[in-house]
């Protein structure tokens, strides 16, 4: 302790003896320690992404056209594409919303050994590859699955029962994909919460229930926003689960643009889609932000 | 036991409480498990339990050239990958905790954004760059493309590191007559050590375990272990398949204790100082 404060002063003597333009020399470098990511990042990312917007409103000749964006917002089979990825995305972010607040409640509120455990339980599907997950959920759910096999065999059902290749199967495959991202933002607030608070009005004779309605549950909205902000983003973008989870029906905005562009070749309409996507991601973003903050969305909330 | 103020006891309230996360946990994990089981199996058939058990499936994938071929490239192109995102990532992270210049916060937005830019949408954009680069089917491509996804996770573990770290101890190694680099390298480095292990473990695990980029951008001549995994569940939904989702979750496992590891060391470590 004493040692580092002596360091310290040493710091701050070094730095009032420096010349006055080289005021901050340990501030001025590491700025330029951004420049790889920044170029890297700019010619890998930004560049496609810009190219990409630059498509969607171009001509086969080469000039402007706003052609795409007509045919997007006047063709109905495009809404019906919009519409099921946004309805899947709202019953997904309101699921898990559900079943992510009470877990995450627990796990800030559970003895360490508890938590360590619970966290566990979050942290390993989180990083497990959503393929494996997808897979099994098809052997848990398919049509002569575990489920289904253990249902005939009871004799609980007679035929069995539909849950995968429709709107039922990619709503089970999203939830278990993003509930993480729900429960790990609404727990790094309440960690945070200052536990008086809740005592406090527990002391002054508040139920436990009222106590954590009118307490605990608004100083932890922020952590539920991100959560349903991360979630509903995520959501909308989605491809992996609905193409193996759903049926022909469940098409999504994600996976019309996979098939304008593997079955019509059409780029100019794909690049069109992508930036419907894009600009709806970040409609979200900006909603979120206004909210609560962009610190709070973009944050390293419960990723280490 | 340190029962925090705002616990609501062990009446029914916190039994239901439990026995709700518990479901929910159960959710999460069954599924994950129930592969694993069922790898197990000896015949072609899902069956939970196994009535035979046997390490069949596994030996099919030993034996298989394109299983040990998809494997080796995943394996390589998510080693460059980490190498790649740690070399920019570690410096930007240390740029965007401790610079003070102008346009950070946009950037820090610009650098961490494809966390949440569908990843179709950057396949599309990323197909048209690398086609005119006659890149498409190169493990070199993918290896970039998953860079792109790798490199905000780095950032952002290690930003919030170097954040948690009083840059004091750097000014007093400059004081001490250390160059700007040398301070970097022996003092800021070591102390986000945990931070660099988890981030190096995550960007290792986003590259291995990435579809849909794999799918857009492997073409014919690249096929990772995901994309091969993807075909086979397309197309065939063999057995083995139940295979190399255990040995994914074996993979996973093993990285997430690597994390836990280089935690629990350095935390051992600071309370041997203090």
């Amino acid at each position: 302790m004493d040692g580092a404060e002596i360091v310290r002063q040493l710091g701050w003597t070094w730095q009032s003896s420096l010349p006055e333009q080289d005021h901050k020399p340990w501030r001025a470098r590491p700025g330029t320690m951004i420049l790889g990511a920044v170029l890297f990042l700019g010619a890998v990312y930004l560049l496609p992404m810009l190219t990409l917007i630059g498509w969607a409103f171009s001509d086969p000749k080469g000039g402007i056209t706003l052609a795409q964006a007509t045919r997007l917002l006047t063709e109905g089979a495009y809404h019906t594409a919009f519409v099921t990825t946004f309805r899947t995305a709202i019953i997904t972010t309101l699921v898990c919303a559900l079943l992510g607040y009470p877990l995450a409640f627990l796990m800030a509120t559970a003895s360490p050994r508890a938590r360590t455990l619970l966290m566990a339980g979050v942290i390993i599907p989180f990083w497990t590859s959503v393929l494996a997950r997808s897979l099994a959920w098809i052997i848990l759910l398919g049509k002569r699955g575990i489920i289904n096999e253990w249902l005939l065999a009871s004799g609980l059902v007679s035929a069995p029962l539909p849950f995968l290749f429709n709107s039922l199967g990619v709503q089970i495959g999203m939830v278990h994909v993003l509930l993480p991202f729900m429960v790990l933002p609404i727990w790094a607030v309440l960690m945070r919460l200052d536990q008086a608070l809740p005592s406090a009005a527990r002391s002054l004779g508040a139920s436990p229930a009222r106590a954590f309605i009118q307490v605990v549950l608004p100083l932890s909205l922020p952590g539920l926003v991100a959560g349903c902000v991360l979630v509903f983003m995520l959501a909308i973008g989605f491809y992996i689960t609905p193409a193996l989870l759903g049926g022909d029906r469940d098409i999504t905005i994600a996976s019309l643009i996979e098939m304008v562009v593997r079955d019509l070749l059409d780029w100019p309409f794909a690049a069109m889609l992508s930036l419907s996507l894009m600009v709806s991601v970040g409609t979200v973003f900006a909603f979120g932000a206004l909210l609560i903050g962009v610190e709070r969305l973009t944050g390293a909330e419960g990723r280490t | 036991m340190h029962p925090k103020g705002w616990q609501i006891g062990m009446g029914w309230g916190r039994i239901g409480l439990w026995v709700f996360s518990s479901a929910v946990i159960i959710f999460l994990i069954a599924p994950i498990l129930v592969v694993m089981i069922v790898s197990f199996n000896d015949t072609t058939l899902f069956e939970l339990p196994p009535v035979r058990w046997s390490l069949r499936w596994y030996g099919t994938l030993l034996q298989s050239r394109e299983w040990r071929e998809a494997f080796w490239l995943s394996l390589w192109v998510a080693a460059a990958v980490t190498a790649l995102a740690l070399l920019l990532g570690v410096p930007a992270g240390y740029a965007l905790a401790r610079g003070q210049f102008f346009g950070r916060r946009l950037l820090e937005f610009v650098l961490v954004s494809p966390m949440v830019v569908p990843v179709i949408v950057l396949a599309l954009g990323l197909y048209a760059l690398f086609a005119r680069l006659g890149l498409i089917g190169r493990p070199a491509g993918l290896l970039m493309a998953h860079a792109v996804l790798a490199l905000p996770i780095v950032i952002v573990i290690v930003g919030a590191a170097f954040r948690r770290v009083d840059a004091g101890i750097e000014l007093a190694a400059r004081a001490c007559g250390a160059s700007f680099l040398r301070a970097f390298w022996s003092v800021s480095l070591p102390s986000v050590r945990p931070a660099l292990i988890s981030a190096g473990a995550f960007a290792f695990l986003t590259s291995f375990d990435e579809v849909v980029l794999a799918l857009f951008l492997g073409g014919p001549g690249a096929t990772t272990l995901p994309k091969r995994i993807w075909e086979a569940i397309k197309f065939e939904l063999d057995p083995s398949l139940t295979a190399v989702s255990t040995l994914l979750v074996g993979l996973t496992l093993a990285a997430l204790l690597v994390v836990e590891l280089g935690r629990a060391n350095a935390s051992r470590e600071t309370h041997k100082e203090s």
